[in-house]
């Protein structure tokens, strides 16, 4: 298992993901880590639907998935891995997911959120929990579509909070 | 009368819209719902309600056509699915938005929404296949 992408999306598998990042990172798994849509059975089969022939599509609870990558039961797959929220990404860094460079791709404004860019808006438990990640050694940059430059997430941050 | 939804990423629907009136005239009970990059997910939950409700006053239901499976129009619209009343059709068309208005009004919703579905699949070929026929 070599894991392509680790990515914080809170659309998790829509047009960006499947034209833009499949492509880019040759991935044939697409892991999509969230409590809430591995038990609801119409936004599984949506997305299960969505993703081309071909490629492995995996929906489970966050710490099943965590328990999963290092099973070695994904084979030689390159995992596309997405998450809801970056809480969840913790969460299962946690549970020893092997996740050593994070992509934050949509996380959409919300009431008491910090704007940083036109798709990234932090709440305060989100910048806790990236610190987190952070100081655990795992690369956080915002990219949401690979064309566009990476920006590493602290230095989206305003001064006072960087 | 039965209600459209077309919601696409971009202004895709509406330009659909726009050409399907040019066709035919004027679109009762029909709307478009544009995603952009930066919409917040649970603000375009609530223009979907809001949408469906409002071409839906007839009670006749609602047809949702999305431009890709997959896409977050359809991730969003699929939430929204309620067997006789919503259905989501995907890969939306000029061919099917035309058919949607030209069919017979007195079709069920899921009768109208197989046969577009069929409708829009004619609708794609391949010139030189059909000369070497």
């Amino acid at each position: 298992m070599k894991l392509v992408l680790a990515r914080v999306d809170n659309r998790l598998i829509h047009g960006q993901v499947l034209e833009a990042w499949v492509p880019n990172t040759h991935a044939n798994c697409i892991v999509v880590a969230n409590d809430e849509i591995a038990e609801t059975t119409m936004r599984r089969l949506l997305m299960e639907a969505a993703v081309p022939k071909g490629i492995q599509v995996v929906v489970d609870k966050v710490e099943a998935v965590a328990h999963l990558l290092c099973s070695g039961e994904l084979g030689d797959a390159r995992v596309l891995l997405l998450f809801a929220t970056v809480s969840d990404a913790l969460l299962a860094f946690r549970a020893g997911a092997p996740i050593t460079t994070l992509n934050l791709g949509n996380m959409h404004a919300g009431a008491g959120k910090l704007k940083c860019s036109c798709t990234i808006a932090l709440s305060p438990e989100d910048i806790d929990d990236l610190r987190t990640l952070d100081d655990s050694g795992v690369k956080i940059m915002s990219q949401c579509v690979p064309t566009e430059r990476e920006i590493a997430w602290s230095s989206m941050l305003p001064r006072t909070e960087g | 009368m039965k209600g459209l939804v077309i919601a696409t990423h971009a202004d895709l629907g509406a330009s659909l819209l726009r050409a399907c009136e040019l066709i035919i005239g004027p679109l009762p009970n029909a709307c478009a719902i544009s995603v952009q990059r930066e919409d917040d997910i649970d603000t375009v939950r609530q223009t979907f309600a809001t949408a469906i409700a409002e071409v839906g006053r007839d009670g006749d239901g609602v047809l949702i056509m999305t431009d890709m499976l997959g896409g977050t129009p359809a991730n969003i619209g699929g939430s929204f699915v309620d067997a006789e009343r919503v259905d989501l059709l995907t890969g939306v068309s000029l061919p099917m938005v035309l058919k949607f208005f030209n069919s017979k009004a007195d079709l069920g919703l899921s009768e109208l929404a197989l046969i577009l579905k069929a409708y829009g699949q004619q609708g794609i070929q391949l010139i030189s296949e059909l000369l070497k026929r």
